[in-house]
């Protein structure tokens, strides 16, 4: 970049800004509300077959036979694949750490419920389903390990027999003076915690359209892909295609949450493809596969964890032990999970020392992926659990214990324990401001003589710090290589103004189109109409990575700003040349004109220059090209390779919340109530409001589910016992509180614009402020929740062992 | 819907839900197995196909809202080899009183029930039981007599069928017969209709005049299905309760009456001492409750407990 | 091989008459025969309300109900909505546009079905009504709140426009 990025909205070239920072309407939504965007299953290509996988009933089994002859033998079929084309055609997928990847198709043994193993394409989705049936396999079963203590147990079950260990990982981090901090704290504070498995559930599940090209040996795919470049490269991988020669089309999605881009799904919908003679297949995931052996499930984790604090309540050290059951394989990335929370491990605090004792396994259950958050969550569940703790050892109130603690503003940037830096922030302006929003003292009022009634009534007050705008080297320590993720945007200008942005990735909901196109529109002074954005597939897009770690609306800020640089430079170039040869600083970009600046009042419009350029070729100066395009390729600024104990600058921004929250606990059920719920956040630059309060009513939405509902439950032979939607249970309007929200900002003096990645936001902080809310609740009775999610039942087996169920 | 290794087959829906998933076979069908269907306009024509395919050994199953069925046939858990629609069937919805008793033909719709103006002032009991069914969407759909024949354990009309002796009538080959709740639900997912036999019209009691009742019933969200749930009727005469009928569902393989417990507040003054005693009475008595991934036994036993207990003040408050 | 039956079904006014699968659901019949692809699939098993439509003017789940059961029915979809000669959004497509009252949009045809309904029966409903009419349908991305500030606006509109 030749130029610095603006960075606040107020230094774009124009006099007032009319689109950024305002909640404009999303250039998406009338598509959307009109039912015509193109989802993948609303796909449709000449010959297309259907596929449907045949699944492993078995957690842990070795396949002896596959006979498939009946189900090639039914009329509409088309192909069927097995282990045996597998072997034969595609490579193990590529995981970190290295080695814990399979085929799409399980080749000698299954690893886990769902794990495919067989797939068939017909002429529709339920005559494949029927040839499904047909398929005969004999497996020898094995003892499965259903649990990650049981993985750990010295006779257990060894999965993989190539590592020969169910451990993929063990590594502890120590950060400061640890241990002398622990021997000289006036109070420890310890406790146990259980994260169970909950996970992403977009209201759509993933889907694709496969077609291979038999004769250029190519690959095209339709499909919800999240991160279509890097998805495609990891096909060429799995699918043994030159890298070149695999084009991935992205559509809309309805919403991801996560990792969206089926792997399994795309090279079994591919190999179909192949089978069957080059023919288009489509794969629609359907939910009970999703919640089986999609990217469903994430953050199955037991913690052990301790604070060490100073009698006046200075929390010096924070100690974390971690075991994280990986599921079967880590071809989810799900270990990234794990290296996250090393970007805002000690959260808000200016706590000097901390430890992060790791332990990665695999088990017979399903493969752990991505969900919003990816990882900080059940961290945070267990920081802010922490630090009530110590609030109630103490008798000091839990919002005082944390504002003697915070990172205060002239701090700023700060660099944490573990390496991460953090921009910016007013940790107090934000407690200060959502006290006041929450009315505290009235609510502790409220509580008190709730109490008097006999009535569980808790009130928490939790923060967190939300890393935002993610690089590679975050995830250095579970083996991803590489700093430096990329966003690209290319913006052309057409012969009367109009502009289009060409981006790499698709719409999943967080309105980056529409952001897009505000930046373009106010720097140039267009209306938003004369602004399309659209993407393009994988063999034309500019270098991209897409959605991901709240990078996003920043990512793609930078790309287009950088183009947009590019382009006024360009333009006052022919300006100037058309000026009778002034220099070029000579001429200023102001409210989408070119005008001279010591006489303003002349000068070209913006749609004047780009029809020039492209219609009078014969006006410009010498050498340049009738080309009003330019493409800029951001990436995050001073980003570095970790140290040994995975120390680096990793997550750019780091946006923070306070939530307030006041519960009410049925003593007779163990239910939970939420009676009132207030946030106050700093994301800094908010580039579109509407977008960002959606985006963290719907993180809340999906917090209160994982606090209190949402959970994968397992046998301990690790069989799958919640396999529909009657089981795994998605919040609805009943369930979701309404936040009342308020915000400060502090923007990023890193970030074009302004701006901290905010998209997985109250994701981080719900989670812990409900159930440190539920604790409060339960502190006099001497007990408290430590495992999510708080289900009635797991509520009122609390009630009953402090004698005070109803 | 959870899977207990419960054996797949006939002895069905050991978990409440769409029914049980065949352990051999995991979750890779949302795509209804192949069915023949049929849509007879009358009841005799529907009555003659059942009893063609019975004979023939041919596995039929009857179709009204869909609503249960639906989700059953998608997953492959239900695979009729044919379907007999009983949608085309006009005669059979209707809601109408006759004398004191309301008679709802089974091909009913659910919302049809919550709508009625006969059913909210002869019969609220039912018409709040029904308004606890799903959301509106299902009960748009769903029929009244669906979930009599259904007989879900959560259900809650089964449970309103005891407390209020609806009778149920079928027709079947050998003509027309009303059978009594005690004898229609059987047990998980099966009455005692004979296999040529269609359920045509429930028939309910008005509420008496006076009569205090409740119904409440416990869910994690808004809408699921009861993880259990408790139905009371009763009237208080001269200060003191008469008539009680207490029952709970979701927690059996049918809805069950709790006779001890009704006997214990028989004659009792309606206070909150008295109220708690039959609800502990009430959860003591109910026999092996269902323990799933939502709920182990001893926690329906609770809520058995707490339900009865509000129910009963509620229903006492609305006696008079 | 079972045997396929005609069904004849009236989509946003227009007649369709088919020869399926017994087996096909309503949501595959107007996705894939109709090509009306606006109504989608989040669970085909009843909970989500993602594939809801309006039957005979009444909010369903269409992966709940089988293309044969539409026969002789007026079914009404997301497409039947937008003014067909003018292109011009229906009020409640309006609202959820002018609320923000989508982000990934899967679900919004679902909750525009039952919103069409539920303005039509209840013109002004309270927040309680509100809830309770869309509490059938979910939605992962909103967390409901623009959701219910669409189905105010809409509602407010329609009214005006009514009353005018």
């Amino acid at each position: 970049m030749a130029t610095e990025l603006p960075r606040l909205p107020e230094q774009l070239p124009t006099s007032s800004v009319r689109y950024v920072g305002k909640e404009v309407k999303r250039v998406e939504d009338p598509a959307l509300v009109s039912g015509t965007a193109e989802f993948i299953d609303n796909l449709t290509l000449p010959n297309m077959l259907h596929c449907a996988i045949l699944r492993s009933p078995h957690p842990h089994a070795r396949i002896l036979k596959v006979d498939a002859s009946a189900a090639e033998a039914l009329e509409g079929v088309v192909a069927v694949i097995t282990p045996e084309d597998v072997k034969r055609w595609a490579n193990a997928h590529v995981t970190s750490p290295p080695g814990w990847g399979t085929h799409c198709i399980a080749i000698d043994k299954v690893l886990y419920v769902g794990e495919p193993v067989a797939a068939v394409a017909a002429t529709s989705r339920a005559l494949a389903e029927d040839a499904c049936e047909l398929i005969d396999i004999e497996y020898e079963i094995l003892p499965s390990v259903g649990t990650a203590n049981a993985a750990l147990a010295p006779d257990a079950p060894v999965l993989w027999e190539e590592h020969g260990t169910n451990l993929i990982q063990q590594r502890t981090y120590n950060w400061g003076e640890v241990d002398r901090v622990f021997a000289e704290a006036d109070h420890i504070v310890t406790g146990s915690f259980r994260w169970n498995r909950c996970g992403a559930n977009p209201t759509e599940t993933f889907g694709c359209v496969c077609q291979w090209d038999l004769t250029d040996n190519s690959l095209l795919c339709h499909g919800g892909y999240q991160v279509p470049g890097f998805w495609g490269l990891a096909r060429s991988f799995s699918l043994n295609l030159p890298a070149n020669k695999v084009k991935v089309v992205s559509h809309p999605q309805g919403g991801a949450f996560g990792g969206k881009g089926g792997a399994r799904g795309t090279d079994i919908a591919a190999l179909l493809s192949r089978k069957a003679g080059g023919l288009p297949v489509k794969y629609i995931e359907d939910r009970m596969e999703y919640l089986l052996a999609g990217s469903s499930q994430s953050w199955d984790r037991h913690y052990e964890a301790s604070l060490a604090l100073k009698a006046d309540g200075t929390i010096t050290g924070l100690k974390v032990k971690l075991l994280d059951d990986q599921g079967a394989t880590t071809e989810t990335y799900g270990t990234i999970s794990v290296a996250k929370p090393l970007a805002a491990f000690t959260g808000n605090y200016r706590i000097e020392a901390a430890q992060y004792d790791t332990t990665l396994v695999v088990t017979n259950r399903a493969p752990a992926a991505p969900y919003r958050g990816y990882g900080p969550p059940p961290h945070f569940y267990v920081l802010e659990n922490l630090v009530d703790m110590a609030a109630r050892k103490l008798a000091m109130d839990p919002a005082e214990l944390r504002r003697i603690n915070y990172i205060r503003p002239d701090q700023f940037p700060y660099t944490i324990p573990s390496g991460n830096e953090y921009d910016s922030g007013n940790y107090e302006a934000i407690l200060d401001k959502v006290l006041k929003l929450a009315d505290y003292q009235a609510l502790r009022k409220e509580q008190a003589a709730a109490r008097a009634e006999g009535r569980l009534v808790g009130i928490s007050v939790v923060n967190t710090v939300e890393p935002g705008v993610f690089d590679w080297n975050a995830y250095a320590t579970v083996g991803v290589q590489g700093v430096g993720v990329p966003e690209g945007a290319r913006v052309s200008v057409d012969i009367l103004g109009n502009v289009t942005i060409v981006v790499g990735f698709n719409l999943q909901g967080q309105g980056q189109f529409t952001v897009a196109a505000q930046v373009v529109a106010d720097y140039f002074g267009l209306d938003m109409n004369a602004v399309k954005v659209t993407m393009a597939p994988t063999d034309s897009a500019p270098p991209h990575f897409g959605q991901g770690g709240s990078r996003l609306g920043v990512a793609i800020t930078g790309a287009v700003l950088g183009a947009c640089q590019k382009l006024e430079a360009d333009f006052k170039r022919v300006v100037a040349h058309l000026m009778g040869g002034l220099p070029v600083e000579a001429i200023e970009l102001m409210d989408g004109k070119f005008r001279i600046k010591a006489n303003p009042a002349i000068g070209m419009t913006f749609a004047e220059v780009a029809g020039t350029m492209l219609g009078r070729s014969d006006l410009l100066p010498p050498g340049m090209e009738p080309n009003p395009t330019a493409t800029s390729v951001w990436t995050a600024p001073g980003r570095n390779m970790p140290d040994d104990q995975g120390r680096c600058k990793s997550y750019l921004t780091a946006a923070s919340a306070t939530h307030v929250v006041m519960v009410e606990v049925d003593r007779e059920t163990g239910r939970t109530q939420i009676l009132k719920y207030f946030i106050v956040d700093d994301c800094g630059t908010r580039l579109n409001p509407a977008t960002v309060e959606g985006q963290l009513q719907g993180a809340l939405a999906q917090g209160v589910g994982a606090a209190l509902l949402e959970e994968y439950v397992y046998d301990d032979q690790a069989n799958p016992l919640v396999t529909t939607f009657a089981d795994y249970l998605i919040p609805s309007i009943h369930e979701v509180p309404i936040a009342t929200k308020d915000f400060i900002v502090t923007p990023s003096p890193v970030t074009p614009l302004g701006a901290k990645g905010c998209g997985e936001g109250a994701m981080h902080t719900t989670p812990a402020a409900v159930s440190c809310a539920i604790n409060d609740a339960l502190a006099p009775l001497g007990v408290q929740i430590t495992e999510t999610p708080a289900t009635p039942l797991r509520v009122w087996k609390l009630l009953k062992q402090a004698g005070a169920a109803g | 819907m959870s899977i207990h290794q419960a054996p797949s087959g006939p002895r069905a829906c050991e978990k409440r839900g769409a029914g049980p998933i065949q352990v051999t076979d995991r979750g890779t069908k949302l795509k209804a197995a192949p069915f023949d269907y049929h849509a007879p306009q009358t009841v005799e024509a529907a009555v003659a196909l059942l009893q063609q395919f019975e004979s023939e050994g041919v596995d039929a199953k009857v179709l009204a809202g869909g609503q249960s069925l639906m989700p059953m046939l998608n997953m492959r858990v239900a695979r009729p080899q044919v379907l007999i629609d009983l949608g085309k069937i006009t005669a059979l919805d209707y809601i109408r009183a006759e004398g004191d008793t309301i008679a709802i033909g089974s091909m009913a719709t659910k919302s049809a029930a919550e709508d009625s103006a006969l059913i909210k002032e002869r019969q609220p009991l039912f018409q709040a039981a029904t308004k606890l069914v799903g959301h509106r969407q299902i009960r748009n759909r769903g029929t009244v007599g669906g979930s009599f024949a259904h007989a879900d354990p959560s259900a809650e009309y089964p449970a309103v069928a005891l407390v209020q002796d609806i009778q149920m009538k079928a027709q079947g080959p050998n003509g027309e017969r009303l059978i009594p709740p005690t004898e229609f639900f059987v047990t998980y997912m099966t009455t005692c209709l004979d296999a040529a036999e269609v359920l045509t019209e429930v028939r309910i009691p008005a509420l008496p005049a006076g009569t205090g009742w409740s119904i409440q019933e416990f869910t994690k969200r808004d809408g699921d299905l009861a993880i259990a749930g408790v139905v009371v009727t009763l009237r208080k005469v001269k200060g003191v309760c008469e008539d009680v009928r207490i029952a709970a569902f979701g927690v059996n393989a049918t809805a069950v009456r709790l006779p001890a417990a009704e006997a214990a507040l028989q004659g009792q003054a309606p206070t909150k001492e008295n109220f708690a005693r039959a609800a502990a009475l009430a959860s003591g008595a109910v026999e092996e409750p269902i323990g799933d991934v939502h709920a182990t036994p001893d926690y329906r036993r609770q809520l058995v407990k707490v339900f009865t207990g509000r129910c009963l003040a509620e229903a006492a408050a609305r006696a008079s | 091989m079972t045997t396929k039956q005609r069904t004849t079904v009236t989509v946003n006014g227009r007649v369709y008459q088919r020869e399926v699968e017994p087996r096909l659901t309503l949501a595959d019949f107007l996705r894939h025969e109709l090509h009306l692809g606006g109504t989608h699939l989040g669970c085909e098993h009843g909970v989500c309300g993602i594939c809801t439509v309006l039957i005979n003017g009444r909010s369903a789940r269409s992966c709940l109900t089988l293309a044969v059961q539409a026969d002789g029915a007026q079914v009404t979809t997301i497409e039947g909505l937008r003014n067909r000669e003018t292109g011009e959004l229906h009020p409640i497509q309006q609202a959820f546009v002018d609320e923000h009252g989508l982000q990934c949009g899967f679900c919004t045809p679902a909750f525009i079905m039952t919103t069409l309904e539920l303005l039509r029966d209840n013109p002004n409903p309270s927040d309680e009504e509100m809830k309770e009419a869309l509490g059938g349908n979910l939605c992962r991305c909103t967390g409901y709140e623009n959701i219910l500030k669409s189905v105010r606006l809409a509602a407010q509109r329609l009214r005006a426009s009514s009353a005018a």
